[in-house]
Order: C-alpha cells, then structure tokens, then sequence
C-alpha cells in the first residue's frame, strides 16, 4: 500500500529525476572546469559547478524528506512543500530540472493550466537570459533594448498569470475574468511562446465549458502530457527554440553571425563570444541561434508535407481498397526500395543543392511510410461501428473519410510525425554537412559543423556546440514523441 | 502385389487431371490471374473455346431456361411480384416521410421486378438441372473434361507448358507466395530504374557544359551529347538504361572516362562489409539490451537503457563520428582516423558510427515487441504449467517477439546503405556512398544512377530474402497462405 503510494507520487517521481538529471549536470561540469592539458581550474565553470553542486545536494535531501513524508503519513508535510521555494532559486543557474520540480512540489492541487502557466513563464525567461548575452558585444542591434523592455514587461505578466492561474484556476473551475487573462496571454504569444498560446487556449475552453466536468477527450490528453516530465522539457526546449528564433529577430545582429570580422578570427569562448568564433570571425553563438530557424522551419516543413500527401494516399488507399489501393501502394513500394538519403542525394544532384529543393527531397522519400501508417489505420477504423452507420444514413465517400475516419486515426499519424520530425534535422543536417543541404552562406547546423570539422583538432568546439544543438532538438522531439504517443494511445507503447 | 503396383498409377493419373482441372477453375475466379492464365494457354485456351461454343449448342440449358420463362410468365407470378413490390416501396416512402411522383415510384419498382424475376429464373432452372442430375456447361468444364482424357493432356503438354508451371505454382501456397513476391520485386526493380531515370533526366543542368566547361563549343558538346546519347528521346534513353541495368553494362562515367559497373563493384564490397558488421554489432547488442528492459519494465536499468538509445537515435552519424575521431584519435591516439583496409582497427569506429542508429531503434522495438507478447494469454498459460521464468521467456516469448524485429532489421538495413554516404565521407572510405556524393557534385548521371540503383536493388532482394524465410520458418504465415 505504502510502496504504491510512493509510486504514484507524481511530487516524489519529479524529484527523484531531478536530482539525478542534477547530479550527471553537476559532473559534467566538474569535469569540463578542469583543463587535463594546462592542469589549471577554469574559475567560471568551477563556479557554475559549485552552484549547480549546491542545489543537487539540496535536492536529494529534499527527495529523501519527501519519501519518508509518504511513507510516514501517506501525505507531503507543508514544511516539505515550502522547501520548494527554496529550490525555486535554481533559476538563476538556469537549473531547468529542478525548478520544474519545485514549481510541482509548491503546489498541493495541480491542473495542467498550472503546469502550462509555469513553462510559460521559464520560456519568457530563458528567452531574456540568452538574448541578455548579447550585452557583452562590442555592439547591440538597434532594437535590442526596446525589445528586451517589452520582453521583461510580457514576462512580469506572464508570472502575473501563473499566480492568478494558481489561485483562480481549481479543478474545472475557472473565474470569469481570467478571461481577459487569457486573451492577453494568446497575444503574448506573438514573441513565440506557444505556451502562452497553448495555456490561453485552454483557459478560453474552460471558461465556456463553465466548470462542466465532463471532459472532451484532448483534455485528458493534455493532463496526460503535462505530467510527463520529459515530454514536457522536450517541448519546452522546442518552444524556447522557436521562441528565441522569433525573438532574434529583433534582439540579434544577423551581421555578427553571416558577416566576415577580420579582428576576431577563431577566438576562443569568452563573454562576448560566449561559443567563440570561426574562421571568418562570424560569433558562433548568434550563427547557432539563427541556425535553429532553418534547422526548425526545414524540418517541420519535410515533416508536414509527406504527412499531407501520404496521409490523403494512405486514407484513400485503405478506405477503397481492392484496385485502388493495388496501384497506389504499389507505386509507394517502389519509392520506399530506395533509401530515403540516397533517393534525396538523387533529386538534388538533379535540381541543384537549395533549400526548396532540400525540403522536396525529404519530403518525396517520406511519403511511402505516413501511407502506409494510415493506410493501416484507415483499415482498422473503417470496420467499426459508426463509419457502417454513417454508411446507412448515406452520407457521401468524401464525408465519411474526413468526418469519421480520418479524425479518428490521426492519433498514431501525430505521433509518427513527432517522432520523424527529429530524423529530418537529423537528415537535413547530414546533407548541409554533405554539401547537399543549404546554401552554404546561411548559418545552419550542418553548415556551421562542415566547417568546424575543418578544424577539428585545433578548435574542436566549433564541431562540438552545433551538434549538441542538434542532439538536443532531435531528443526533444523524440521525448515529445514518446510522451504523445502515451497520452494519445497507451497500447501504442 | 500386382494389383498395389498398378493401382496408384491409375489414380495418380486421373489425380493429377483433376488437381489440374480443379486449380484452374480456381484460377479463373481470380481477378489478376486468370489473364495470365488465359494469355499464358493460349493455344489450348483457344482449343478449349472451340470446343465449348461446339457443345453449347447442343446444351439443354438453354432450352430448359426458355422453358421455365415461359411457365413462370404463365403462372402470372411476374405480374404478383411487381403489385408486391410497387406496395413495399410506397410503404417506405410514407413511413421516412419522403415524397416521390407515382411514375419514378413505379419505374423503380418495375427495375426491381425485373432484376427480382431474373434471379427466380435463374434458380428453378438450376433446381431442374440438379433434378436431373446434369450440370450447365461453362468453359472450365469443359477444360475438366478434356483433360480428363489422358491423350489430350500429352499433346497439349508441350504447347501449354507455360500455363502447366503457371497452375502447378498455384497450386502449391509457398510457392505461389514466393513466385508473387518475386515477380512483384522485378517489378519494383523496374520501379525504381524508371523512377531514378526520370528524376535525373528532368535535371534542368546540362551535364555537356558543366563537365566541357564553360569555353565548350556547340560543336563539342553536340559530340559529347552523341557519345552519351544524350541527344536521343527520352524513350531510347530509358530503354537503353534499363537493359543496361539488366546486363550490368551502363557504359563510361561522364568524368574519369571508367566503366561504370566495374567502378561499383569495386566499391560496393566494402560498403556491404561495413553495413554488415554494424548490422550483426547492433543485433548482438540492441536484442538482449531490448529484452532486459522489458522483462525488468520501469526499473532502474530500463531507464536508463532506454534514455541511451534515445540519445542513440538522436544522434547525427557524421557528428558522432567527428568526436569519435576527435577523442580517439587526436587526443588519444588508439584509433586511426581515417579507414585503411590493412589495418582492422580502422573499420572499428565506422561500425559503432554506422550501427548506433540501428542499434537504439533495434532495441527500443525488441522492447515494445516483448513487451506486448509477455502480455499475451499463452504467456500465461506457460507460467501456469509451471515452467521457469527463463523458460518461458526463451522458448515462448522471445520467440514470438523477434519476428517484428527482423522485419524491422530488413527495412533498417536500406537505411544503414543509404546513410552509410554520411559515415564513409567522415572516415574518408570509398566505399559507394561516398563515390555518389562525390559524383553528384558534377553531376555524373550514369554514376549516380548506377549506385543508387544497385543500392535499392540490393534492399530489395534482402527483403525478398527476408519475407520468404520468415513465411517459412513462422507456422502462422504458412496456415494463412494456405487459407487463400
């Protein structure tokens, strides 16, 4: 009984992870601090370690104050829960892990609108300390500092929200004027921050379902997915990305990242270069954040569109059957024998090596997979009960495909194209580096590791930081991925 | 004695007719065969038609279907059965409540009398003809009755032996199944030839001028285009690339003036080598890991396998590949960094680059694959008969479970060739991924061609492979075979 207790304790779960997540992060620091060659302590990372150092220890008592908590009253105590506070203070490291899991431990009564509320507000925030690097710069675009105001003030507001959503948000309940609240939120969302969006959206919903309990099926969906822990830091880091290409627009110099400086040739990292720079002087942190918009819009885009194609293919094939889905299916297995990077080294050795081109070529070689993913589906679907009714009550082929077969077999086809999203980074990024990719003048992540391979034996960190960008953008996808699939349908574990 | 000698030879015979006769009944039922079977025959087909059109004539059954007509129109039952079926269709409109004029009413029901009428025709006559113990004529009766005669089938041997091999394959389940998988490979063999084709021939460059260079005269590259035949229809060139494929004969490259299937056969065994170590790496490893993680579901050890062949699968080949060499090779020097065939400890961080992606989504699959069969009942039913837990899970679960796995290796195994380009360029390998990269840059056509179809040959015959094995290794498959 008490061991089940600890199980399903979602507060003891989070801190748990936590501190472990905590504890690799504090070791790699450790080690990144000290230099094997010069054996000298680099004081800065020394710093970030022992900070990091002092809140994994507090964390871990903290997990074990919590466990005894649970097996000792079946129930965390109030003093527990305001140590939370404390761990609150981990922002300033920018300790993601523990502050999300003091953000869950503060508060008793937990709905997904709170969960939302505090990723919000963390974006905001992460979105203003990597744009405040820019302070350290020889020099600042113009509207870097009217930008970064209206940033801090939609921030304050954001943390405005999280205290109204945990006060008057309880269970279906929500205050009438929070709808105010959220409207504002939804145009905060404009700087990218689809959190904001996301948790206005949902408060909207709530508002005009008037604490009715009777809950639409996307809203478990949601109350699933905001209590996994790595899908939701999988989709805040997707966010933060996108938030902080939206938001470099204003906030960043685009010449520091494409334009030739002479004076500052392969510098080594430091606070106005905080990632160093490369052979032509170009800083290689700005280069990273204007990367993430390619690396994003190429994705989604290579991701979106065989979805379409081979979604309608798939839905028509299966829904049809017999001849029609003889010839289509056949015709998909002759674009499925060719591997999809050779058949996309093909179409751009035909049509030249650009971004449009790019994208088509990953596109093409998707499609056979989402066909056949909703083919299966459609199959599947098509023998239940309704589509017969709707059938009998003679509604039209057309109606019958988009009205009740295909919204209820997009679940596996969201959670595929999660997961493939981070293949076609993956694969973008492979080709750029090829030279297949994009242009070689824009800052993307295989462009700017082609050339950091070049050097790789006297500045290896221009090879190493864009591609843990890479990685970190693939595993986010992927935990988001994961975390759909166990909230969109259990059995497709 | 005398007596068993002879006895299976006369019914072997008229056994063998018979299965003859009963399968291309069958044949001719079937929508995609039965052209193939008439095409294929055709010679006996067309004797068959004669003698059947020669016999229809004489046949009773039309006579008795004219007959039965008669009585029936007699008997005023046409005339009952459309009052009938005119009042059911008013009763239907008043009862949804929908209103339609008196003469569309009467027309429709007057369409269903007809149809309705036809239908009892059919079956009196048919009721008749099995009173009197005869059948009505039809074509593949009367092939039954002509093969039934011994000599008929020895002449039309030699003329029908392609129907003959046709037949016999149909009648056998695994055969059948692996002759469809084969022929439906060629033709995605011819798929893919055309398809590749077509791509590099839509190219908008002009391969004359980039190769000759700018400074080319017309008169050159009308010459260099002729050598090529790059200036005949599109249709010449197609069927030239295809039997060129076929007999392994794609002429020079554009750049380097070499064969072009002999450049690929030199560089597609190192390729394969690779691919093939990574493969049997990444199942060595990434099966026990999946298994573990899910006999031991949600411990500590499931975790953090799991979280690793996330990272695995996150990954980019030619960025791991960078730190590989970077750690251990610059900064350690254990491993050298670029691969060179004398020396087997060069092709060690290739494999691990190449086989880590399939290594993690291996095991991530071995994973859900165990985990839905230890959910099975017959799981159940071994633990309950008292077997140990390991003897359940090696006789009966994993068993089961490794069949999804290996489609999944099979479908892998494309992708390991095609991203092995990625992996030989950071190694500097010349193997045929790299040797394609390099010559998209040209872009050398034939080359390109050549490698990438090969290469999806290649896939496709090792799922050919794949599929065939498994329908006849898994019972399953094989009872569902026969039940078509």
């Amino acid at each position: 009984m008490i061991k089940t207790n600890l199980k399903t304790s979602q507060e003891y779960s989070k801190a748990f992870f936590a501190w472990v997540v905590s504890l690799a992060l504090s070791v790699i620091l450790l080690l990144s601090s000290y230099d094997f060659s010069a054996n000298a302590v680099k004081p800065y990372v020394f710093l970030a370690f022992s900070a990091y150092a002092l809140f994994t220890i507090t964390q871990f008592f903290l997990t074990l104050k919590i466990r005894r908590d649970i097996l000792r009253h079946g129930d965390i105590a109030r003093s527990t829960r305001s140590l939370g506070y404390v761990q609150l203070l981990s922002i300033l490291t920018g300790n993601l892990f523990i502050v999300t899991s003091a953000f869950h431990l503060v508060k008793r009564q937990k709905n997904p609108e709170y969960t939302l509320a505090v990723y919000t507000l963390l974006t905001g925030i992460f979105v203003i300390a990597v744009s405040a690097l820019n302070l350290f710069k020889p020099y600042v675009s113009d509207t870097f500092l009217p930008s970064m105001f209206s940033l801090v003030i939609i921030t304050i507001f954001h943390f405005i929200a999280l205290l109204l959503v945990a006060k008057y948000v309880q269970g279906n309940k929500v205050a009438p004027f929070m709808i105010w609240i959220a409207c504002l939120l939804i145009l905060t969302s404009i700087t990218g921050n689809i959190f904001a969006l996301l948790l206005g959206l949902n408060l909207l919903f709530k508002i005009r379902n008037n604490g009715n309990p009777a809950t639409a099926k996307w809203e478990s969906i949601w109350e699933k997915l905001t209590q996994n822990t790595t899908a939701m830091i999988g989709l805040f880091f997707i966010i933060f990305l996108f938030s902080i290409s939206v938001c470099s627009l204003l906030t960043f110099d685009y010449a520091m990242a494409t334009e030739n400086n002479y004076g500052a040739i392969l510098l080594h990292p430091s606070l106005a270069y905080p990632l160093g720079t490369d052979n032509f002087g170009r800083c290689l942190f700005s280069r990273i954040v204007f990367g993430a918009r390619t690396s994003l819009i190429v994705g989604i885009v290579s991701t979106a569109i065989p979805v379409v194609i081979g979604g309608i293919l798939g839905a028509v094939s299966g829904y049809y059957g017999r001849h029609t889905d003889n010839i289509i299916m056949r015709f998909l297995d002759i674009l499925y024998a060719v591997p999809g990077i050779l058949l996309a080294i093909a179409i751009i050795a035909a049509f030249g090596a650009n971004t449009v081109n790019l994208i088509v070529a990953l596109s093409v070689g998707a499609i056979p997979t989402y066909a056949r993913t909703m083919r299966a589906n459609v199959l599947l679907v098509s023998t239940f009960e309704y589509v017969d009714a709707a059938r009998a009550f003679g509604s039209r082929d057309s109606a019958i495909i988009f009205k009740h077969i295909v919204p209820n077999s997009l679940a596996p086809m969201i959670v595929k194209s999660t997961l493939t999203i981070g293949a076609a980074v993956i694969s973008t990024s492979s080709l750029s580096f090829l030279g297949l990719g994009v242009e070689p003048h824009i800052p993307e992540w295989g462009n700017i590791l082609k050339l950091g391979s070049t050097y790789l034996e006297t500045h290896s960190y221009m090879a190493i930081y864009p591609g843990l960008a890479i990685i970190a953008l693939v595993l986010s996808f992927n935990f988001l991925g994961d975390g759909l699939r166990d909230a969109l349908d259990p059995k497709l574990g | 004695m005398e007596v068993a000698k002879v006895t299976p030879a006369q019914t072997s015979g008229s056994h063998l007719s018979r299965n003859i006769s009963n399968t291309y009944a069958k044949m001719l039922l079937n929508p995609s065969y039965k052209y193939f079977l008439l095409l294929l025959g055709a010679p006996i087909n067309l004797v068959v038609l004669f003698f059947y059109l020669y016999r229809r004539k004489k046949d009773t059954y039309y006579s008795l279907l004219d007959e039965t007509r008669n009585e029936l129109l007699e008997s005023g039952y046409k005339d009952k059965l459309e009052v009938e079926t005119l009042e059911q269709l008013q009763r239907k409109h008043q009862f949804f409540g929908q209103i339609r004029s008196q003469e569309k009413t009467e027309r429709q029901a007057k369409k269903m009398t007809e149809a309705m009428f036809q239908e009892k025709i059919d079956e009196v006559t048919n009721r008749k003809l099995q009173l009197n113990q005869q059948r009505r004529l039809n074509f593949s009766g009367t092939f039954e009755s002509l093969i039934n005669h011994p000599s008929f089938l020895i002449i039309s041997f030699i003329p029908g032996i392609l129907m003959y091999i046709l037949i016999f394959l149909y009648s056998r389940p695994y055969l059948k199944y692996v002759f469809e998988r084969l022929v439906m490979t060629l033709f995605v063999i011819l798929g893919v030839s055309v398809l590749v084709f077509t791509i590099l021939h839509l190219s908008p460059m002009n391969p004359a001028a980039n190769i000759l260079g700018q400074t080319a005269t017309d008169e050159q590259i009308a010459n260099f285009n002729k050598i090529y035949g790059l200036d005949q229809s599109y249709l010449a060139q197609l069927w030239n690339n295809l039997k060129g494929i076929f007999t392994f004969d794609l002429g020079k490259s554009f750049a380097g003036n070499e064969e072009v299937t002999t450049t690929i056969a030199r560089k597609f065994p190192i390729t394969l080598t690779l691919t093939v170590i990574s493969l049997i790496m990444a199942m060595l490893i990434a099966i026990p890991v999946g298994i573990i993680s899910a006999t031991k579901r949600n411990s500590f050890w499931d975790y953090t396998f799991m979280f690793i062949a996330l990272i695995g699968l996150s990954i980019p080949s030619f960025w791991q590949g960078l730190i590989f060499i970077l750690n251990f090779s610059i900064k350690l020097h254990w491993l050298p960094a670029t691969f060179n065939p004398q020396n087997w400890l060069s092709i060690i961080m290739p494999t691990i680059v190449l086989g880590t992606g399939l290594t993690a989504s291996v095991a991530r699959m071995t994973r859900s694959s165990m985990l839905e069969v230890i959910n099975e009942d017959y799981i159940i039913t071994a633990t309950a008969k008292g077997l140990s837990k390991r003897q359940v899970l090696l006789k009966h679960a994993i068993r089961n479970a490794i069949i999804p796995i290996i489609t999944v290796i099979g479908l892998q195994f494309g992708g390991m060739l095609g991203g092995s380009a990625v992996t030989e360029k950071v190694f500097n390998i010349s193997g045929l991924g790299s040797y394609i990269v390099d010559k998209q840059f040209i872009p050398d056509i034939p080359s390109i061609m050549g490698g990438v179809i090969y290469t999806a040959i290649t896939i496709s015959i090792i799922n050919v492979i794949i599929d065939v094995l498994y329908a006849f290794f898994d019972p399953r498959i094989r009872t569902k075979m026969k039940q078509y």
